[in-house]
């Protein structure tokens, strides 16, 4: 572990010199001020990191392997107790389905420079996920009041039911550890059990990552064997995505910002009012004020049914099987793509069906001019999810340039998932809108708040330079996110594009400020779960585990500021590669040893009853989870 | 008051003889003569004419109607001078409410009573109110087509035609509800029938009438519908309607606000229908595979009517009543009392075990189909060269969740295949089962099909999904394929008719397609729709309806402003539309919000948007 020691304290001494260009960039004091609250980043700061670090090799990888086992071990105690309390209920035997992700190694050449995924060391430094990450939960009985024997034994009869119900649910669900790739070259391993949908996830991320948490944040998926790539809807289901994946899979699942997401409700115009007037097209739509669109937006899809954008033009169709693109006039419809046939009209009794979208999921191809001799390199895929590699169903189409592209594949989506995706976009607003009022209440002092966004046209080379993201995200042009996305790719080696993260550098002060009281993860109270009676212990128990149950109801502890900063000042640090990008800060001491024994059975402490909405049925199952995987998550980032 | 004479007899007070009417329009009608002056009342000479017809008579929805200046006489204090009314004025004293014949969405006649008097917008609220549909803004009344009623008339000639004429509104409350339909329909078994024909959609018609019946063949017969809309701000008396006349009740602004099956049944049925009829003549295009969706949806409303599975709450949550089922379950496994392991059963998955045949396309292959031994467990397909070998590896193994399924039956062929279209990383694969016999099918294919939708057999709609199968074949046995013969007996019993596929269809399919080919099309397509409920299904018609293209405009000759010919403006609820009127292509479109004026000169019938 010495060399775990040495990697922290070039780490600190890293974050050091970073928090001094910060400051200096910043022009803000962040010496710990006066405040009676020890604010964690700068109390490690002064006190100096080495009795830290001591403190910290207490807590060896060992420790937290052993802190798992004996987790395990107490479940299948807390198992067996209820197994013989129910007669020998037979149980079903929890399948174990975990799955690892592998990592994927090696830089690929996909474009998103800041997505390159290079493997560091502390890669292959981790210790490996727990083994067993399906975990039965033990319920501990819940303590017997004062009532009548009767009403003592139905209840707890009636309890008895629940916890068997529950645990047959419990058995069935599948949990994944799924690693994430995030925008800075680093990942993120996170558990990710069969109920959660996209949106889920990346609320945890949001909580573990500390960015902005804008609407354009998205969990990405790339195939590399395919060269293709595409976002999931917030409503889908990772799980079952993930299971399509075959087990040797180079698929990566990334954690970025996509503009092309919810582009077409940030500017409906583009995709709605479309007539292919150049000139005076533009005019208007440069006119469409706030007003106009939310009014359009609704015209589209608050109405009985979504309206699909009228979408048709010609584009090059891959032959089945073959090398060569045959030009076809599409059309879209809400049922589907079609084309019209040779010497045919493009009425609709006319029209021939190319796809249907209910078994197929759009892609965007990358780089299939390379691979498939495309005619240009705006290529969309159309899929089915379980197809993995090379095949004859895969559908390859080529449009003209990226504005059609954009304009077929946001159509496609709206075609396929209709008022779903409106809702998504209102629930990631709403998301949106909490962190960024709670990150501005908490950097008041710090940081002025981002300019409120304009409609200015920012051009490519400006978006590269300063200009944080954020400015320009919700009113840039479509035309110009390909612009945009164009000069990523041409520039891939340049770090300041897609990684750069305004909300990092807003988020870190955020300790030494007064704290606000801060808004409730928005998480628990979205789960899914049934809210059924029987979680409310189990979350006890977790709370009990981690004796840290700030954790929980505020956002994770302050993290010194995230080498995703880097970007942002002129002189990385050479071994950056080597800063463990997810590093929180170190737990108090305290913390430390207490993680370090097997803590009895749980006594339910009152504690986390008081918690700001009541855990959901899934939510406090999942909460302990994801409590589990931020203990290792905080082990993993000091070992390295 | 009028009528003081000199001892010659002579009139002093300059009143004269009013000749009045009595009835509706009719020239043999009986006739007063009233004494009058100009400053007469209205309401005086109404009293005045009660007074003289010496009827015991309730006489208050009457009112008087000049013919000449076709106008009612509605304000009883305007005296007749202000009216301009003269000696030589024809006036009828007759009911402001008279009966009209309705043909309804649902091409069902209905005779109510609308009142003649006041602006049409106002008699359809009353309208409407009557056959609680709400939103009546949505709906106009339109003239019949003059000619085709007579063909009609001569072919068919006694059509039901429902009565809704002595029903009786109370007015100012919400209609109350009363055994699950509003009161004022539940007086009678007759009005309680029609509040049926209201509420619960029409089977399919008969595929030679849809024949029959007329096509907009251009977008210029699609103008003819818009020139026969009734004006809303007029009323009907002023519009030459007379009393018996049929009019059409439709749906004429393409927004509908607020579809909420709960509240309003009759209005869903009747917009469902209108679709359908949209879809059926033709009015609005569709391409194959939307017409194939139609259909099934169709096809499985009517299913759903006729088996007089009257809506339910639609769907209750599955997962709760799973939740339930296990927790009476274990309830019954804690007290000791269940005989058999109900957990185990329900825990334990059915798998199908049989010698099915199979076959494999493939390139280059000429081997047809095989036995095979085949396990179907969970949503997984094994097959094995023989049973001995079965506990040893499968020759193949298919997870079937997603995959297609598409059955490829002919019953009077006694062939039953099943076609499998699986996907896996490496791309779909394709197979055949055959299986020898319906039950056999029956269970395969309901398997796979739960399968499919990622479900096992333990699924606890797999015997009704069975059950739906072979309910099915037996249909396509007894009725299937005789389609377009026209022989099939309309009404109630038209569900056990079969599937007809021409009724569901429009024309243009009947041409294209035989009925062989189109019924498979429409039951794959049925597959996707069969778990939706009556309320569902259409709703989701109606959504399907609304998302086509062409959906939801109006199209109405005019000429352009500069331009010498005629061409078409469509008019949608967001957008008017310049269509040229030879190609159908369309030349401009104009957004309402991004539109300044439009300006419209109606005597050369010019407009020009801009």
């Amino acid at each position: 572990m010495g060399e775990s020691n040495e990697d922290i304290e070039q780490m600190f001494s890293n974050l050091l010199g970073e928090m001094d260009l910060l400051t200096q960039s910043l022009g803000v004091d962040i010496l710990p001020p006066p405040d009676p609250k020890p604010p964690r980043v700068e109390f490690n700061y002064s006190v100096g990191f080495k009795d830290l670090n001591e403190s910290l090799n207490a807590l060896e990888d060992q420790d937290l392997d052993a802190l798992m086992a004996d987790l395990v071990a107490d479940i299948s105690e807390a198992e067996q107790r209820t197994i013989q309390a129910q007669k020998e209920t037979p149980q079903k035997q929890p399948q174990s389905a975990s799955l690892c992700v592998p990592s994927f190694s090696g830089t690929t050449s996909l474009g998103y420079g800041a997505n390159v995924a290079a493997t560091s060391q502390y890669d292959d430094d981790l210790p490996p996920p727990p083994a067993d990450p399906v975990l039965d939960l033990p319920l501990p009985p819940p303590p017997p009041g004062p009532i009548s024997q009767e009403e003592e034994e139905a209840q707890a009869k009636a309890d008895k039911i629940k916890l068997a119900l529950e645990k047959l649910k419990e058995a069935k669900v599948k949990k994944l550890v799924v690693k994430i790739h995030m925008n800075d070259n680093s990942s993120k391993s996170l558990m990710v059990d069969e109920r959660q949908l996209a949106r889920d996830v990346l609320d945890n991320l949001f909580e573990k990552t500390h960015c902005d948490c804008n609407v354009d944040w998205c969990l990405y998926e790339i195939y590399p064997e395919l060269q293709i790539e595409r976002f999931f809807e917030d409503h889908e289901n990772v799980v079952e995505i993930l299971s399509d994946w075959t087990r040797d899979t180079e698929n990566k699942l990334l954690f970025l910002e996509k503009k092309e997401k919810y582009a077409v409700f940030k500017n409906p115009q583009n995709f709605y009012l479309d007539n292919k007037g150049k000139k005076e097209n533009k005019e208007t739509n440069e006119k469409m004020n706030a007003k106009n669109k939310e009014s359009l937006l609704e015209e589209s899809f608050c109405g009985t049914s979504v309206i699909v954008p009228e979408l048709e033009g010609a584009l090059y169709l891959k032959e089945d099987g073959k090398k060569s693109w045959k030009r076809r006039y599409f059309l879209l419809r809400a049922s589907g793509i079609y084309y019209v046939p040779k010497g045919k009209t493009k009425t609709s009794r006319d029209l021939a069906c190319f796809i249907q979208f209910e078994n197929v999921n759009i892609y965007y191809g990358i780089q299939c001019k390379m691979k498939y001799k495309a005619p240009t390199d705006y290529c969309f895929v159309l899929k089915h999810p379980q197809i993995q590699k090379e095949s004859q169903y895969i559908k390859y189409l080529c449009c003209d340039d990226a504005r059609a592209l954009s304009q077929w594949v946001t159509g496609i989506r709206i075609a396929k998932y209709g008022k779903t995706l409106y809702d998504n976009y209102q629930r990631a607003t709403a998301k949106a809108g909490l962190a960024s009022r709670w990150t501005n209440l908490g950097t008041v002092n710090a940081v002025p708040p981002a300019p409120p966004s304009t409609g200015v046209k920012t051009d490519p080379t400006q978006a590269n330079g300063q200009l944080p993201q954020a400015t320009q995200s919700m009113n840039t042009a479509l035309g110009e996110d390909w612009r945009h996305l164009e000069t990523t790719k041409d520039k891939k080696p340049d770090p300041g594009l897609g990684s750069h993260d305004p909300g990092a550098p807003r988020a870190q002060p955020l300790p030494k400020s007064s704290l606000p009281p801060p808004p409730p993860p928005v998480r628990r109270s979205s789960d899914v779960g049934g809210g059924s009676p029987g979680t409310p212990p189990k979350a006890k128990g977790a709370a009990a585990r981690f004796p840290a149950p700030p954790d929980d109801l505020l956002p994770p502890p302050p993290p010194p500021p995230p080498p995703v900063e880097d970007d942002e000042l002129p002189p990385p640090p050479p071994d950056f590669n080597d800063t463990p990008p997810d590093f929180v800060p170190p737990p108090p001491p305290s913390f430390a040893g207490d993680l370090g024994f097997p803590l009895p059975p749980p006594p339910p402490p009152p504690k986390r009853q008081e918690n700001p909405g009541p855990p959901g049925g899934g939510g406090g199952e999942q909460d302990f989870m994801s409590d589990l995987m931020k203990a290792l998550q905080k082990k993993r980032g000091n070992m390295s | 008051m009028a009528g003081m004479k000199t001892a010659t007899g002579d009139y002093i007070d300059s009143s004269w003889e009013l000749r009045v009417f009595i009835g509706e329009e009719d020239p043999e009608a009986e006739s007063l003569t009233l004494r009058v002056t100009g400053e007469s009342h209205i309401g005086g000479v109404l009293l005045k004419i009660v007074e003289e017809i010496k009827r015991k008579q309730d006489w208050s929805d009457h009112a008087i109607w000049w013919e000449q200046k076709r106008q009612w006489l509605l304000q009883t204090h305007w005296t007749l001078d202000k009216y301009g009314i003269l000696a030589d004025a024809r006036l009828f004293f007759g009911p402001q409410h008279r009966p009209v014949i309705l043909r309804l969405p649902n091409r069902r006649a209905l005779r109510l009573r609308a009142s003649f008097s006041q602006p049409l917008f106002q008699a359809m609220v009353a309208i409407c109110r009557l056959l609680s549909i709400r939103h009546p803004e949505e709906l106009s009344l339109l003239r019949a087509p003059e000619k085709e009623k007579k063909k009609k008339k001569e072919k068919e000639p006694e059509e039901e035609v429902y009565d809704l004429t002595k029903v009786v509104l109370v007015g100012g409350v919400a209609p109350a509800s009363f055994r699950g339909m509003p009161a004022h329909f539940s007086d009678s078994a007759q009005t309680e029938a029609c509040y049926h024909m209201l509420s619960r959609p029409q089977p399919p018609p008969d595929p030679l009438l849809l024949q029959r019946l007329p096509r907009p063949s251009s977008l210029l017969d699609k103008t003819q519908l818009h020139s026969r809309w009734l004006d809303s701000s007029r009323c009907l008396m002023q519009q030459g309607i007379k009393a018996g006349d049929t009019l059409w009740l439709r749906f004429k602004y393409y927004s509908f606000f607020d579809l909420d099956p709960k509240t309003d049944p009759v209005r869903l049925t009747q917009l469902y229908e209108q679709a359908r009829w949209d879809l059926l003549l033709e009015e609005i295009d569709c391409t194959e595979e939307e017409m194939m969706v139609f259909a099934a949806l169709q096809y499985h409303i009517n299913k759903l009517s006729q088996s007089g599975e009257v809506d339910e709450p639609a769907g209750t949550d599955s997962g709760l009543d799973d939740l339930d089922a296990a927790l009476s379950n274990l309830e019954v496994k804690l007290e000791g009392s269940a005989p058999t392991d109900m957990l185990d059963s329900l825990t334990t998955i059915p798998e199908l075990k049989d010698h099915l045949r199979i076959f494999r396309p493939r390139k280059l292959t000429l081997k047809g189909y095989r036995q095979h031994w085949v396990v179907f467990k969970e949503t997984t397909l094994s097959y094995y060269k023989s049973q001995e070998e079965a506990p040893g590896d499968p020759i193949q193994q298919l997870n079937l969740k997603g995959c297609e399924v598409v059955p490829d039956v002919n019953v009077s062929g006694q062939k039953f295949c099943i076609k499998l279209l699986v996907p896996s990383p490496e791309g779909m694969s394709e197979i055949y089962l055959r299986c020898q016999d319906e039950q056999q099918y029956a269970r395969w294919m309901a398997g796979c099909r739960l399968a499919s939708k990622g479900r096992t057999m333990a699924d606890s709609s797999y015997s009704s999904e069975v059950q739906a199968i072979l309910a099915f074949l037996s249909l396509q046995r007894t009725g299937g394929g005789g389609g377009g013969s026209g022989n099939h007996p309309q009404g109630p019993d038209a569900s056990a008719e079969g599937l007809n596929p021409y009724g569901l269809v429009a024309p243009r399919f009947q041409r294209k397609f035989k009925a062989k080919q189109l019924t498979p099309r429409i039951l794959e397509a049925h597959q996707n729709v069969a778990q939706l409920s009556l309320s569902e299904a259409q709703l989701r018609f109606i959504q399907a309806w609304q998302s086509l293209p062409d959906f939801g405009i109006s199209y109405v000759v005019v000429r352009f402003k500069g331009s010498r010919k005629d061409e078409i403006l469509g008019i949608a609820n967001n957008r008017l539309i310049r269509i040229d009127l030879s190609v159908g292509d369309v030349v401009k479109t104009w957004r309402f919000s991004n539109m300044r004026q439009w300006n419209v000169n109606w005597d050369i019938r010019q407009v020009g948007p801009e």
